[in-house]
């Protein structure tokens, strides 16, 4: 009996495929996550002006970015963990990582599918443009931002076995963030909590993008953010790893 | 002479922290043979088995499939064991027909439309192709489930209480698929509570408590080897010794976790 092992190319690919698949299956949570940063966007139409086209861009994208991380990535782990999903590719001949990377890939087809959204409906609504370099590092920035959060999402997953617990707990993270970092960014909420919001994860994947939308802008305080966002990927990523358990039963 | 083992496992220790779930574990499994693991809750059943299907790390011992090291060489070993887990499940959005793909594609089988016809005829479920796993009844996603752990002709397959749940059809429909898996020349390692089905099914049984194997054997010839002895005796009803009364008699009457 000849005993066949895919490669893990081979077993990437059909991997991906089906995730793909069950992604797309997921539409109206797909659209419930980009729907908040267009929700945003369109809303603060008026105000571009006045707070400035990269300002209004990069809060929508670092929204649909915490959404994605926390309320897609955390909570379809959780769900696939609980439900037996993994232990059942597990024992499939297949390199473990192939599965995580599937569905790390996926997410960052999201996270692309965001920020072309976030752009489309910028141009369509308000005429906002920026430039190749702008359009390509943005979707670079978005990319790491985006992995600070999937990171943080999988330290959630890691830390809680309960499905539903991290469910609840990824929509307080997610409200957490979006409150106080929209609103503390302001200095609505003290200079203090400015300050502390400038170099939080939210913080720091703003100024990123921001930077990122305007290349010429890039200073010491964005590539200080690009740093502080690595390492919280790294952190969150490492820790998540660790803890992270294929089976709660 | 003995004939090697599909499944040869020795010396398994398995540890959750201080406990130690599985101690000193050895048994093989060969082709054509149908194994049954049996123990009460907690005794090691689904450690033991969950070491073999490679999803927990031994503290020591060799887990050998089809010749191949799980430790070193798991992906073959792995690709030549079909399991059907206690509680699997698939991606719920995918539909029957997408998971089987999946499947086989990963185990590297190749399958035309014809042929994917053929598997919904064979496994009676012309009309559930489009549905989506979550949308199948407890049997249909047994017969789906154990479908997929055999879509690649395994010389090993690992089945963990195959049958709960099922009512009496799908079960005997389950047993049927099982015992044609037997005369194909697979090795079946499984684990049950059901003593009248093990008795009835099973080549050899071990049966596990508190992590080490107490007893081992061809069912008929256990209850043989316990029928005089007096907690045997006592277990049994209607004067009938069965392997539920030597199992009873050798693990106890005490309700475990």
């Amino acid at each position: 009996m000849q005993t066949t092992i895919q490669s893990p190319v081979k077993a990437l690919s059909i991997l991906l495929r089906y995730d793909f698949t069950t992604q797309w299956r997921n539409r109206r949570s797909v659209i419930l996550v980009l729907l908040v940063p267009i929700i945003i966007l369109i809303s603060w139409k008026g105000a571009i002006d006045k707070i400035g086209p990269t300002f209004v861009l990069s809060t929508c994208i670092s929204v649909g970015l915490t959404a994605i991380g926390l309320m897609g990535y955390a909570n379809a782990l959780a769900r696939d963990r609980d439900k037996g999903v993994f232990q059942r590719l597990r024992v499939a001949p297949v390199p473990t990582w192939t599965i995580m990377i599937s569905r790390l890939a996926v997410q960052l087809a999201m996270i692309l599918l965001l920020t072309t959204i976030v752009f489309v409906v910028a141009y369509n609504q308000s005429n906002i443009t920026l430039s190749p370099a702008g359009y390509l590092l943005t979707f670079i920035a978005a990319m790491v931002g985006g992995a600070l959060y999937l990171g943080l999402g999988q330290m959630i997953a890691g830390l809680l076995k309960n499905a539903e617990t991290v469910n609840s707990t990824s929509r307080l993270v997610y409200f957490v963030f979006i409150m106080v970092g929209m609103f503390g960014e302001t200095g609505l909420l003290g200079e203090k909590l400015k300050e502390i919001v400038q170099w939080s994860p939210y913080g720091t994947v703003k100024a990123i993008l921001s930077a990122s939308m305007k290349p010429g802008t890039w200073d010491q305080h964005a590539l200080t953010a690009l740093v502080l966002t690595l390492v919280y990927a790294g952190i969150f990523s490492f820790l998540g790893i660790r803890l992270f358990k294929w089976n709660v039963k | 002479m003995n004939q090697p083992g599909i499944l040869q496992v020795e010396n398994l220790f398995v540890s959750y922290g201080a406990v130690r779930a599985v101690q000193d574990v050895s048994f093989s499994v060969k082709g054509g043979e149908i194994f049954g693991l049996l123990g009460p809750n907690g005794a090691g059943k689904t450690s033991t088995l969950s070491a073999v299907e490679g999803l927990l790390k031994p503290a020591s011992g060799t887990i050998t499939v089809a010749g191949y090291d799980l430790k070193k060489q798991p992906l073959y070993a792995r690709a030549n064991m079909g399991v059907q887990l206690q509680s699997t499940s698939f991606q719920p959005e995918l539909k029957v027909k997408e998971i089987i793909q999946l499947y086989a594609g990963i185990y590297g089988v190749e399958l035309s439309d014809q042929r994917l016809n053929n598997i919904f005829t064979e496994i009676k479920m012309e009309d559930a192709k489009d549905k989506k796993y979550s949308q199948l009844s407890g049997g249909q996603q047994q017969r789906v489930s154990l479908f997929i752990a055999t879509i690649h002709d395994p010389q090993l397959v690992l089945l963990d209480e195959p049958t709960t749940g099922l009512d009496p059809q799908s079960r005997r429909q389950l047993w049927g698929r099982i015992e044609s898996m037997r005369e194909k020349g697979h090795g079946i390692l499984l684990t049950t509570h059901s003593m009248e089905e093990a008795e009835a099914v099973c080549d050899n049984v071990a049966i596990i408590d508190h992590g080490r194997i107490i007893e081992t054997g061809e069912p008929q010839v256990l209850i043989e080897r316990y029928r005089n002895e007096p907690e045997v005796i006592k277990a049994s009803r209607k004067g009938k010794v069965t392997l539920e009364d030597v199992f009873i008699g050798l693990t106890g009457r005490a309700i475990r976790s």
